[in-house]
C-alpha cells in the first residue's frame, strides 16, 4: 500500500473523532418512573404520594389518560439567567408538569382520536428558572396512548441547558448533512461513471451504496429539523431497517467484485441469508438489528479483504487499512456516527484507488499513442528507408539509361506504391484488397529491381475482411530479401484466407530457395516487430503469429482469434 | 585486374558489372558477381582477387562481417551501398571507397581509379586494420602501430606492445590507405610519422629515423629530402 495516503486517513480520522464526540454532563439523577392509569390534576403535585403506582402498567387501551412521575434530582445549580431545559423521547400525546407546574405540552392528551395527531417524538421544553434549584423536584406527564398502547414509559429523559439541548442537535445533524453532502455527490460522480463505461457494475454498486448512506444519514437525522409523530416513528425506523439491510449486503458485494474469491456467489448466498436472518428474526428490535447486521457485514467484508490482501490484489492493503482504522472509531463513537465514519473512510480509499487507476489509464493510454506513432512512423519508414529507396533509385537510374519506356513504367510503379502508403499511413484496419494492391505494386517493382519473376496468388480470400496495414507487405518483403529464385528464375508467393467459428487464418506461403541466415535469429528483426505489434494494437492478445522454413521455401501463419 | 562484385540487386550488379568493364577495359582480367553473402566468402578465400566491390546489405544480412573478412584480405574493398550512415565505420574499417547509391559512371570511375592509380588517400579515416588469426579476424587499433615493414606479398605490423604481427596486404595498398598518418620512408618501411623523434645522419649519407621507443628504421636516400622538407 501507498504510505503518502496514510497521513490524509489520520487526519480525517482525527477530524472524524473530534466532531463526534459529545460530552456527558451529570447534572441530574433520575429514580425510577411510576405510572398509574386514571387522570386527577392533583397527581401533578410534587408531595403527592404515590406509593401505589406501579413501574410498569403495561398496554393502556382506547387513549385512555394515565399519568407517570418520575423523582429527579438536580445536582448542579445552573448558571444564572441560563434555563435548564428537559428533552423527553417519549411515545404519545402528553402534558408536562414540572414540580406540580404545567411546563409544556406535546400533542392533546385524551383527545387522540377527535384531533388530528400533533406533537413530535423528541420534544424540548424550558423549565422555569425558579423550580430547578438543586435538590428533588417531580416530573410528571399526563399521558394518552391511542396507537402504540403498550409503549408506555420514557425512553429518554436528558436535563441540560436550554440552549444547549437544542444547538447540539443542531450542530451534530449539520456535521452528518456534510457527509450527506459527500455521500450524494460520490454516488452521482459513480453513477457517471458507470453510464460512461456500462461494464464497470462495481461502480454502479458503488454509487447506489454511496447513494443509500445519503438516504440513511437523512433518515437518521430529519428528527432534529422535521418534527416525527410517535406513529410515524416505528415507519422512521423501518425505513433505516432497510437501509442498513441494503448497504449491509452490497458492501461486501463491492468487495466481493473488487477483490474476487472462489465460490463468490455461494458465500454470498450464504452471507446474504444470515442477513435476512438477523433483519427478520428481531424485526422490532431495530436498533439491535442494525448494530448486528453492520458487525456482520464489517466481519465477511474484512473476510474478503484478507483475502484480497493475501492475494496481493490491487488496493486491497489499503482498503483493509480503513476497515482496521474504523474499528477504533467504532469504539470510541455511537453507533451511528462510526458507521458513517467507517464508510467514509472506505470512500476515501476508493477514490483513492479510483485515482490511482485514473492515472494507470492514462499512462497506458498516452502509451498506446506513442505506440502508434512509432508504428505509423515505421510504415512511412518503409518507403524512405535508404536500402529500399536508393536501390530502387539506383535501378531506376540504370533503367531509365538503357530503356526509356520501361523506365517511365518503373516510376509509375513506384508512384502508385507511394500513392498506396499515403493512403493507409494513418490507419490502424485497412481492407485487405488494399493490402494486396499495396503487394502487388511491390512485385512489379521488385521485377524493376531484381529481374526475378515474381508471381502473386490467393485463395479464399474474403474482400470484406480487415488486416492492420503493411503486414502482408512486411512478410512479402522478407520473402523477397531472404529468397534466391528457383531454377526458372522465378518465385511464388501465396497468400491463403481460411476461416471459422472461432478464428481467422491467413497463411502466407513463398516458394523459392531460402538463404541461409548468417546471423543468428534469437531475435525478431524490426519487421517481425513491426508486424506483432500492429498485431497487438488491434486484435490485443487475441493473435498468434508463426514464421518457419518448409522444404518449397517459408510459410508465415497468422491466426486471429475472435 | 580481378574483381569480384557482391550485391544481391540485380539490376544494380549488371549496372556495376557493365560500368566496371567499360571503365577498366583491357585491365580487367576477371569479374565474378555473387549474390549472397556465404558465396561471396567462400569465393575470397578460394581466388585471388584484386578488388571487391562489396554491398554492405546482403539478404537482409549487415555485410559488416563480410567487411571485416574483406578488409584483412591483399585486395582492396570498395563499398557500394545505399546507407550512407554505414561509412564512416566502412573508413574506419579502412576501405578503399565508399560509394554511395545511387551513383553513377563517374562516381564508380573516380572510386575504381584509386586502385588503378595508386592514390594516397587525403584523410586518416582508417581506425583498424584487421588481420587474420587463427579462425577469426583480429581488428588491430592503428594507433598502437608504430611502423609496417614490407615482407615480399605480406607486411609485418610492428606494434606498441613490441608485438609484431602479420597483414595480407601489401605495402603499397597499406601506403594508400594510412596516408598521410603514415610515411613510406624506405620502400621496406611504412611509419607512422608522429612516433619520429629525430632523423640521424650518419656517414656515407646514410639517414635514420629514430622512434619514441629507441627503434632506428632506415630512410631511403631517395625519400630523404622529401620527408625532411615535409615533416621536419
Amino acid at each position: 500500500m501507498n504510505l503518502r495516503s496514510l497521513p490524509y486517513f489520520l487526519l480525517v480520522c482525527t477530524m472524524l473523532l473530534v466532531t463526534s464526540c459529545t460530552q456527558e454532563s451529570a447534572i441530574f439523577n433520575t429514580s425510577q418512573t411510576v405510572f398509574k392509569i386514571g387522570d386527577q390534576q392533583k397527581w401533578a403535585a410534587q408531595n403527592w404520594n404515590d406509593l401505589g403506582w406501579r413501574t410498569r402498567i403495561g398496554s393502556v387501551p382506547d387513549g385512555k389518560i394515565y399519568w407517570s412521575r418520575t423523582k429527579i434530582d438536580i445536582l448542579e445549580i445552573q448558571e444564572p439567567l441560563r434555563p435548564y431545559g428537559l428533552q423527553l423521547f417519549v411515545y404519545g400525546e402528553y402534558e408536562v408538569y414540572w414540580d406540580g407546574v404545567l411546563i409544556g405540552k406535546n400533542g392533546n392528551p385524551g383527545q387522540e382520536t377527535i384531533l388530528d395527531p400533533e406533537g413530535e417524538m423528541w420534544a424540548t421544553f424550558s423549565i422555569p428558572t425558579h423550580l430547578t434549584e438543586a435538590g428533588e423536584h417531580l416530573l410528571a406527564l399526563r399521558s394518552s396512548l391511542y396507537y402504540f398502547s403498550n409503549h408506555t414509559r420514557i425512553e429518554e429523559l436528558r436535563i441540560d441547558y436550554y440552549d444547549d439541548i437544542l444547538t447540539e442537535q443542531l450542530i451534530e445533524s449539520s456535521y452528518m448533512h456534510l457527509f450527506a453532502g459527500a455521500f450524494l455527490i460520490a454516488s452521482l460522480y459513480f453513477l457517471f461513471l458507470f453510464l460512461s463505461n456500462k461494464k464497470e457494475y462495481a461502480t454502479l454498486i458503488f454509487s447506489v451504496i454511496c447513494f443509500l448512506f445519503f438516504v440513511l444519514i437523512f433518515a437518521e437525522f430529519m428528527k432534529a429539523y422535521v418534527p416525527i409523530h410517535y406513529t410515524m416513528h416505528v415507519i422512521r425506523l423501518q425505513i433505516i431497517g432497510f437501509l442498513m439491510l441494503g448497504i449491509s449486503f452490497l458492501i461486501p458485494f463491492y468487495f466481493s467484485m473488487q477483490f474476487p474469491f472462489p465460490k463468490r456467489k455461494l458465500l454470498l448466498i450464504i452471507y446474504a441469508g444470515i442477513l435476512l436472518y438477523i433483519f427478520l428474526s428481531k424485526y422490532d428490535y431495530f436498533e439491535l438489528t442494525a448494530n448486528n447486521m453492520a458487525l456482520s457485514m464489517w466481519i465477511f467484508a474484512f473476510g474478503i479483504v484478507v483475502y484480497g490482501v493475501y492475494k496481493k490484489m490491487k488496493g486491497a492493503g489499503l482498503v483493509l487499512l480503513t476497515l482496521l482504522l474504523s474499528v477504533p472509531i467504532g469504539l470510541v463513537t455511537t453507533f451511528n456516527k462510526s458507521l458513517f465514519a467507517g464508510f467514509c473512510l472506505i470512500l476515501l480509499g476508493m477514490f483513492y484507488l479510483l485515482s490511482l487507476r485514473i492515472k494507470e489509464q492514462r499512462l497506458a493510454y498516452e502509451n498506446t499513442l506513442v505506440q502508434s506513432t512509432r508504428l505509423r512512423l515505421e510504415l512511412l519508414k518503409k518507403n524512405i528507408q535508404p536500402h529500399f529507396l536508393m536501390n530502387t533509385l539506383t535501378s531506376l537510374i540504370d533503367w531509365v539509361e538503357e530503356s526509356p519506356k520501361k523506365g517511365v513504367l518503373f516510376i509509375e510503379a513506384l508512384a502508385k506504391e507511394f500513392d498506396l502508403f499515403n493512403q493507409i499511413e494513418n490507419q490502424k484496419l485497412i481492407p485487405i484488397a488494399q493490402e494486396i494492391a499495396l503487394c502487388r505494386t511491390h512485385l512489379e517493382i521488385m521485377e524493376y529491381r531484381q529481374e526475378i519473376n515474381y508471381s502473386w496468388q490467393e485463395e479464399g480470400i474474403d474482400l470484406e475482411q480487415k488486416i492492420p496495414p503493411a503486414i502482408l507487405h512486411t512478410l512479402l518483403e522478407n520473402g523477397i530479401t531472404h529468397s534466391l529464385p528457383l531454377e526458372d528464375n522465378s518465385i511464388k508467393f501465396k497468400l491463403v484466407f481460411e476461416s471459422n467459428s472461432d478464428y481467422k487464418c491467413y497463411t502466407f506461403l513463398t516458394f523459392a530457395t531460402v538463404v541461409k541466415q548468417a546471423t543468428s535469429t534469437k531475435e525478431d528483426g524490426t519487421g517481425l516487430k513491426y508486424i506483432k505489434a500492429r498485431l497487438t494494437e488491434s486484435y490485443h492478445s487475441k493473435w498468434e503469429f508463426t514464421s518457419e522454413p518448409t522444404n518449397h521455401g517459408w510459410k508465415n501463419t497468422l491466426k486471429i482469434y475472435s | 585486374m580481378n574483381i569480384l562484385i557482391v550485391e544481391d540487386e540485380s539490376r544494380i550488379a549488371k549496372r556495376i558489372e557493365r560500368m566496371t568493364r567499360d571503365i577498366l577495359g583491357d585491365t580487367l582480367q576477371s569479374l565474378t558477381h555473387i549474390n549472397t553473402l556465404d558465396g561471396a566468402l567462400t569465393f575470397i578465400e578460394r581466388n585471388s582477387l584484386d578488388l571487391v566491390l562489396l554491398d554492405l546489405n546482403l539478404n537482409g544480412n549487415s555485410g559488416f562481417d563480410l567487411l571485416t573478412t574483406a578488409v584483412s584480405k591483399s585486395f582492396h574493398t570498395i563499398i557500394i551501398s545505399a546507407n550512407k550512415d554505414q561509412a564512416i565505420t566502412a573508413f574506419e574499417y579502412g576501405v578503399l571507397d565508399f560509394v554511395p547509391k545511387p551513383f553513377n559512371r563517374d562516381r564508380l570511375e573516380q572510386a575504381l581509379h584509386k586502385t588503378i592509380a595508386k592514390e594516397k588517400k587525403e584523410t586518416n579515416e582508417v581506425k583498424f586494420l584487421a588481420i587474420k588469426k587463427r579462425h577469426r579476424i583480429q581488428l588491430i587499433p592503428i594507433e598502437d602501430v608504430l611502423y609496417i615493414k614490407g615482407a615480399g606479398p605480406y607486411t609485418e605490423l610492428f606494434l606498441s606492445d613490441g608485438k609484431k604481427e602479420l597483414h595480407d596486404k601489401s605495402l603499397e595498398k597499406l601506403e594508400q590507405l594510412l596516408s598521410p598518418a603514415f610515411e613510406r620512408i624506405h620502400k621496406s618501411y611504412l611509419v607512422k610519422m608522429s612516433e619520429v623523434k629525430s632523423i640521424i645522419v650518419e656517414s656515407g649519407s646514410k639517414y635514420l629515423a629514430e622512434l619514441k621507443n629507441g627503434v632506428l628504421i632506415p630512410i631511403g636516400r631517395t625519400k630523404y629530402k622529401d620527408i625532411k622538407a615535409k615533416w621536419f
